[in-house]
Formats: structure tokens, sequence, C-alpha cells
């Protein structure tokens, strides 16, 4: 005997505690079950692209960090390895270090985030986001000391970075090396084996390793699918090629697993901060630009900014949420002529369909919350 | 029911009763008439209440307030929306004559009766005397009810699983 | 009990009420004039007290929640935040509260009041003293049940009366827990009335003080399922799904405000300490603690008691994350009903052997609590791994950490923590 029932749709955001910022999403729903998941974005859309193409190559430096305003410097890195590929500009070795260094506390302070957020999705009422607080505020203060900023940092420039460390970074960066494997402790013994974290993450969303590949996912989902893959190693870049660090690979693909793979990766970190630190050499950091083209006689002094040569680039590095990529279209002048940004999130989304439909609302969420996404970068 | 604590309580508690008896039917909406009917129920327990009969009573909030008034709710909700409305049917003229002359017979036979006094004083402790009878000389009838409610909920079991839909609140 | 029964013995505030009502009676007034003054006695004082708590323990789970969460909790509105909840009583007072324009007004407007009175009714059967039970029913324990489950009406008419997807949503969740949970709250009380052999509370905390042992030493696994059920009850954390906020807004209260949420909020403090207070008359003694109560009040240990037991559950708030409706239906009906059934057949057992076997209430009682904390404990893990939560894909592991760029290693099996 069946009930005749009405699917009904329900409208996820974009104003919900729970959306990680204003992402829309409606859900046709069954009961409790799901049957289609429809994504609206553009809550957050700025035009960056557009407006990049009116300002100068430095001058977009900015615009970076605030794409991805969790992990600024890795959006940072990208673009700045973009264009040094186009204008062939080789930066100083301390420069490739430090960047290697902030890379790192940057991913430790986004996964953090991510872990966190993702505990307060399953329901422990903000607790483990306080204590994952506590100690990205610590990876904060170490950005306040190197480049003044918190959050959108703008710390990477075009050849190297825009300062040197002062001389308390480097105690206070292995004070916090020696004492965050604790706290990483602390979280898996709070969460890694809780009962009704496990019940709610495994089994959940659950994306197999040849859809993972199909809708070009990449990052801790990508690798919580069991596919070992990481520009990092792929294709190095700043001093990757030079320290010793292995991947985290997941087996399900499920909620579970993206989760596990980000604790190991957090380790991994550490790892990599403990042997930059003892291995970053003295040295300029930044390097000596291409000055622009002549001068023409008898006219005022023009501001010397830099005019790459005419070409496309395509920098990529490792964020935290996957691959993001800067293609950059120059066609000779000071702005450049195509800024696209090849945004993890956004791709990450994609599969977002195929993992939800078949799960429950509360499902949905937790699933939203292992991707990890970050509006500013969907939107841009 | 001498003194006038009983009295004055059997007096409202007899007001609300039959009056959201009254209001469950005349009312139009639905839920309304389900939430009048829960306000029925809570009176018949307060009038078990001065007869003594505490056990009886708060089965009756547990069992028909807490559990058969859901029952009720969710048949409602299930309920294509067009027929959610206690509305105006042809049957009204009919089912009023058969109303009137259905009280006219019992009030006719209740004034009529010669009611005598109970022979026994109420029970100290009803519970463990409905135990005891439920379990003693009762005991057949309490078998085959529980297997009828164990049938039951075979039944439901049996009609709600094969679409694997997931009905809130299965029993 | 050892009770001086003078007026301005506090140990026992009955004795201060019995006294008033002989007064009334030696000055000849009619006979229902003290039922009438005892009653408003009861009434006014229960009332009172339980606002002043839910004030209190507003400001002490914010504080204490915030101390487990790393952060001060409130501390701006007085001296170390005190009069915190003063500022959100103002504050709920003064907000509108707005009445959507579809909703069942009626409906509306009355499922606050519906669902803040049964939490209220609790506390008229609980024994805080000797003498001081407001009603000591004979079936107080089913009583108890009773009062809960008009809860379930209440949710849905909030629920309902919305005109709200969400809200609609919570209430059908919150309903569904509710019923079920309220079998697996029956069977595990009666387990601890079979005991006793009576469901009065009075004669309960009677039973656990003349035999000098606490009920749940001898009802583990009840005192399990109740405090799972108890917690259901109160629609809190970990089984806050009716108004999970990070999923569905707020469940069945999304669209109440000011003084209306405040009787929701209320409801849910006053509902905790109703739970609280059973599971300390039931479970843990009541108002006694082994002799202390001659030099303590009663109803000083009583409090303490329920408040230490509340405070359990505002340690679950803080630290656990929140199961999923399904999940939380399956645990009840596949795990804790088993379980539950067995205890009443083991405890029914025992009871049978005291009383024909003849053996005497000291050679019993230590034999029935070690055999049943064994028990417990056996059975919980025992069915737990028969349910499947140990297996392979239930149980916690590690990420395979390696180096070989490009390899696939979908569906193999992890490291084990």
């Amino acid at each position: 005997m069946t009930l005749k029932t009405e699917p009904f749709v329900v409208n996820v955001g974009p104003q919900h505690p729970s959306t990680h910022g204003v992402f829309r999403l409606r859900l046709t729903l069954d009961g409790e079950r799901i049957l289609d998941a429809d994504m609206v974005m553009g809550y957050l859309h700025r035009s960056m692209e557009k407006l990049a193409e009116e300002r100068t190559y430095t001058q977009n430096i900015p615009f970076t960090d605030r794409t991805d305003y969790l992990s600024a410097m890795t959006g940072n890195l990208a673009y700045v390895m973009a264009v040094e590929q186009l204008c062939g500009i080789e930066v100083p070795a301390r420069a490739l270090w430090l960047r290697t260094i902030m890379a790192e506390l940057q991913r430790l302070a986004s996964h953090c985030m991510a872990i966190g957020i993702f505990a307060n999705d399953c329901g422990a009422w903000q607790t483990p986001v306080m204590h994952m607080m506590r100690d990205r505020e610590k990876i904060l203060d170490l950005f306040e000391m190197a480049c003044g900023a918190r959050l959108t940092l703008n710390y990477m420039r075009i050849g190297g970075v825009s300062r040197d460390i002062p001389p308390e970074f480097m105690p206070a960066t292995r004070k916090f090396v020696r004492e965050f494997p604790k706290k990483i402790a602390e979280y898996e013994d709070l969460l890694l084996e809780n009962e009704i974290i496990v019940a709610r993450s495994r089994g959940v969303g659950v994306l197999t390793a040849d859809q993972a590949i199909a809708h070009s996912v990449s990052g801790p989902m990508l690798r919580g699918s069991g596919v070992a893959w990481d520009i990092r190693k792929a294709d190095p870049y700043a001093a990757y090629g030079k320290v010793d660090f292995d991947i985290a690979v997941g087996t399900n693909g499920d909620v579970y697993d993206r989760f596990v793979v980000r604790i190991a990766e957090m380790h991994q970190s550490i790892r990599i901060l403990e042997q930059a630190l003892d291995m970053i050499p003295e040295g300029p950091v930044h390097a000596q630009l291409p000055t622009a083209t002549v001068q023409p006689i008898g006219q005022p002094v023009a501001p010397l900014a830099l005019r790459p040569p005419v070409g496309e680039a395509y920098g990529r590095i490792e964020s935290p949420r996957g691959e993001i990529g800067y293609y950059i279209v120059s066609d000779g002048s000071p702005a450049p002529f195509r800024f696209h940004i090849r945004s993890p999130s956004y791709i990450n989304l994609t599969p977002l369909k195929l993992m939800t439909v078949g799960a429950t609302v509360a499902d949905a969420i937790v699933i939203l919350g292992s991707v990890d996404i970050v509006v500013g970068e969907i939107d841009r | 029911m001498e003194d006038t604590g009983t009295v004055v309580a059997f007096w409202i508690l007899a007001t609300v009763t039959v009056g959201s008896a009254l209001m469950t039917a005349a009312v139009r909406n639905l839920i309304h008439a389900v939430v009048f009917l829960i306000v029925s129920f809570v009176g018949v327990a307060g009038l078990y209440i001065t007869l003594s009969a505490d056990f009886v009573a708060v089965t009756q909030v547990l069992i028909y307030a807490g559990a058969i008034s859901v029952l009720l709710l969710f048949a409602i909700v299930l309920t294509p929306r067009g027929s959610r409305d206690n509305a105006e049917s042809f049957l009204r003229m009919p089912a009023l004559v058969l109303a009137l002359l259905t009280g006219a017979t019992l009030g006719y036979v209740a004034l009529d009766t010669e009611w005598s006094i109970a022979g026994r004083d109420g029970f100290e402790e009803t519970a463990s005397a409905i135990g005891e009878a439920l379990l003693d000389r009762y005991v057949l009838p309490f078998e085959i009810a529980s297997v009828l409610l164990l049938m039951a909920m075979l039944g439901a079991i049996v009609i709600v699983r094969p679409e694997g839909a997931n009905e809130e609140g299965a029993e | 009990m050892r009770l001086d029964a003078k007026w301005y013995d506090l140990r026992d505030i009955g004795n201060a009420v019995g006294a008033l009502l002989e007064q009334i009676n030696d000055c000849g007034a009619p006979d229902w004039v003290p039922y009438v003054v005892s009653s408003l006695i009861g009434v006014v004082g229960i009332l009172l007290w339980t606002v002043l708590s839910v004030l209190a323990f507003i400001w002490i789970e914010r504080r204490v929640v915030g101390l487990m969460q790393n952060r001060i909790g409130p501390n701006r509105v007085g001296p170390f935040g005190l009069l915190q909840p003063v500022a959100d009583a103002i504050k709920l007072l003064l907000k509108e509260a707005i009445t959507t324009r579809n909703s069942d007004k009626v409906l509306f407007w009355l499922a606050p009041i519906v669902v803040f009175i049964p939490t209220l009714v609790i506390f008229a059967a609980i024994p805080f003293g000797e003498k001081m039970v407001l009603a000591d029913l004979n079936v107080g324990v089913l009583f108890l049940i009773a009062i809960g489950s008009i809860n379930t009406i209440a949710v849905f008419m909030a629920g309902w009366s919305s005109n709200n997807k969400y809200a609609m949503l919570g209430a059908m969740r919150t309903i569904a827990m509710l019923i079920s949970y309220e079998i697996v709250q029956v069977l595990v009380l009666l387990g601890a009335v079979l005991f006793v052999g009576s469901m009065r509370l009075g004669d309960i905390v009677a039973w656990q003080d003349d035999y000098n042992t606490w009920l749940l030493f001898m009802q583990p696994l009840g005192l399990l399922g109740y405090v799972i059920a108890g917690a259901v009850e109160m629609n809190r954390s970990p089984m806050d799904i009716a108004e999970a906020e990070s999923e569905i807004v707020a469940g069945y209260h999304t669209e109440y405000g000011g003084i209306k949420f405040g009787f929701f909020y209320q409801a849910e403090y006053l509902a905790g300490f109703g739970i609280a207070a059973i599971i300390v008359s039931l479970y843990m003694g009541g108002w006694t603690l082994w002799g202390l109560e001659d030099w303590v009040p009663g109803w000083l240990i009583f409090l303490a008691k329920m408040y230490g037991v509340f405070f359990i559950y505002i340690w679950f708030r803080g630290t656990l994350p929140r199961l999923r409706i399904d999940q939380l239906m399956g645990f009840a009906w596949k795990f804790l009903l088993p379980l539950a059934l067995v205890n009443v057949l083991v405890t029914g057992g025992e009871v049978l052997l005291w009383q024909e076997a003849g053996l005497s209430a000291g050679e019993a009682l230590p034999l029935f609590g070690v055999v049943n904390i064994a028990l417990a404990g056996a059975l919980v893990v025992g069915w737990a791994i028969a349910l499947g939560h140990r297996s392979r894909e239930r149980v916690a592991h590690r990420a395979i950490l390696t180096n070989e760029l490009g390899a696939i290693y979908y569906g193999e099996a992890s490291p084990r923590l």
C-alpha cells in the first residue's frame, strides 16, 4: 500500500548557521531523504577577475588574499608563482623557504578551522571549535609578527616575499612546532574515536576514486577517496622538493576519511615545518625585478611597473582545500589581460549532488562541512 | 460524593469534558477538533480521580492524551488537504436527529434506573488490585489482548516496509 | 523518621506547614481550608523555587560550558555576569512576540503554555523531604511518565501552528523520538518499581533508606536507560535534534520569539530539573544520605543531588556531538529496548528469588547488586558487538601515509588506531 506523498523543497541558506558563508542549497526532500540537491552560488560575487584587469600585477596581490580568506598565504603564493613563471623571475632561496614555512603554517590554521567546523556540524556545540580557535590564534600571532596582518596577509610579492621575518619569529615558531603535536593529540583523543562522530560520518557522502578523478576533485577530498595526488609532490614548488613528507590517503571516500586525512596532513605539516626551520638559509628575500621599458626623454618619469612579456602562465599549488591555480594571460601591459582563478572549492562542490542524493538532511550538512568550502573562492 | 470539594470538582470536570466533546464535533478545523478531544480526555481522567481510581486516571492520560491523540494527529496530517475541514456535509440533519435520539435514550435510562450504592469501599491500592486481577482472574483476556497488540505492530511494520519510506513515528 | 516534628525543625519544612494547619484546624475553620492552604503553600513554594533555579542555572550552564570550551562565559552584566539571567528575562519579556500571519493563532499561542505546564506539574509528585510532597500519589511513577507524554502533543502543536516547513520537520522528528523513548522509559522504571513493590515515590525513597542502598547499584541498566531516555525527553544535547541549530535552524520553535520563546526555554530547564529529580528520587536515594539527613535538612541534600545530576547533563551538552534521528531511533528500538526487557526479566527473577527463598536483605541485596552490575556491563558490551558496533565499517581508523604518487588506495583496509 503506497502512501501518496509529495516531495517538498527546503532551502538551506543563504542565511543558515551551517552553510559556511552565503551559499544556498535547495534540497528536494521526501520525508527525510534527499531526492535532489541544487546549488545556487553567487551571493558573494565581487567580480574580482574583472577588477583585476584594471590593476597592475602587484596591486592584484591583495585580491588573492580575499578569494580564499581562510588560507590567504596559499592564494598569494599561487598568483605570484604564475607571474614569476610568466616573467621568468628566479626567486632567492631564503624567500622560497619562507614561502614554504608560511604556506605550511597556513595549512595548519585552515585545517584547524575545517576540523572544528566539521565537529560543529556534527552537533558538538562549539566545544571543538573553541579549542581549534585557541590554537589557530597562535598561528595568527605568528603571522602578525611576520607581516602585520592576521587574515588577509598580502605577504608574498612577485619575486619573493614582502619583508624578512623579525628575529623573534624563529624562536616563537620553534616553540609552536614543539607544542602543537600535543594539541593535535588532544583533538585526536576527543574526536577521532568518538562514537557519535564515527557514526555520523562513516559511510556518509561516499565518493569513489573514479568519481573523484572524473570530477577533477582535488585536495583532501581526493585523497580521502584514496587517490594519492599532492601537487607538492607532483609538481614541486617553493622548497617542497627538498623536504621529506608523506601523502595522507584515506580508503573509503566518506566524510570520516576526509577528516582523518586532514588530521594526518596536520602531522605532516609539522614535519615539514621542523625541517624547514632548520634548513632555511640566509640571504635576500626579494629578487631584482626586470625594470620597465625605456623612459622616454623629456617626459615626466613614469613609475616603474612590471610588464611581463606577452604570453600566458598557470601557477598552481596545493592549498588546504585542493589545487588552487591562477591562469594569467598577459598582453605586455602593466595590467593582466585575463586573470582567472581555478578555485578548489568550486570544483570540489560539483559532485555534491552525487554525494547527497539518498542521504538525510542532517547528512547533507555534514557532507557540506567535509568539502570545506570557502564561499569567497567559489564566487570570487 | 458528599463533601463540597468533590461536588465542585465533579461539576467543573463534567462541564469541561462535555463541553470540549461538543466542540470537537462542532469546530471546523480538524486539528482544533483533536485538541478539544485531548481536553475531554484529560477531563475524563479528572473524573476518574474523583472516583479514587488513580491508576486508571493516570493510564488514561498516558495512553489517550499521550499516544492515541498523536495517532489521530498523524492520521490528520497524512490526509490530503481537501478533506481537512470538519465542514458541512449533507448528513448534518440525520446526524443531529440520531444524536438527539441517542441522548434521549441514554438520559431516560440513566434517570429511570434505581442506582444502588456500592457494597464495598474503594480499593486502597488500585494498581496492585488491577495487577492481581489481570494476572489471576483475567489472565486469558490479558494474554489475548497482548497477542492482538503484537499482531497490530507486526502488521504496521509489514505495511510500511516494502517501499522503505521513512515513516516517522512507526510503532 | 527520626525528626523532632517541631515547627521550627528546618530539616523538614513539612513540620512548619503541619503546625500551621493544626492552628487553622484549632481555629475551627471548615474542613476544606487546610487542604487549600497546604496546596497553596506547596504550589507557591514550587513555583518560586523553580523560577529561581532556572535563573540560577542559566548563568551556571553558560559559565560551565564556557569553561569546558576554554573561554569565559558571560561576565559583563553584573559582577561575574551574575545578572545575565535577569538581563535575558527582561529581554525576552520586552521583545515583540511575533505571531506570523498564516499561523494558526490559537494553537500558536497555546503551544508554549502546554509545553510549560507539564514540566511544572512533575514537581508535585516528587518528595523533597519526608513531609514535603505536594501530592503523594499511589501511582507516582506512572504519573510522572504520563505527564511527560503530554509533551508530545505540545511539540506537535508548536510545530504545526508555525506554518513553517522547518518547524514541521522539527516537530515530526521530536515526536518520533519522544514516542520511542517513552517505551524505554516505562520499561526501565518498571525495574525499579519491581524491587520496591510500590509505585509511590515516598515508598521508593523509604525503601532505599531502610535497606541502606541506592537503587542505582541494583539497577545499573535501568539508570543507563533512564539517563539516556531522560536526555531525549529534555530535548538536550546529545539529543537536541529538535532544535538542532546547525541543521534546521531551530526546529519546532523557529517562529517563536519574545516571551513565547521564553516559555520554551524555561520549559527545557524545568524538564531537565524534573528528570534529574526523578533520577535522584528513584535511583539515588532521594532526600536521604545514609543518615546524614539527621543533621542536614533533607531537602538540601535532595537539591544538592539534583543539581549534581543536572550538572552531568550540562557536561553532556558541552562534550558530545549530536546523533542523527534515524540513528537515535535505531538506538532506542534495537539497543535500549531489548536491554530494558532483559532488565525487567532479571529483576523479576531476583525479587521472586528473594521472596521465595527467604533470604535476608543483608545477603540478598549485595548479591543482586553484584550480579546486576556484572550483567549490565556484559550485556551492554555484548549486545553492542552483536549489533555490529565493532565491525570494520564502524570503527575509527587513521589515514594511510604513502609516497607513491598517483596510487589509488580506494577500498583497501585502513590502519587501525
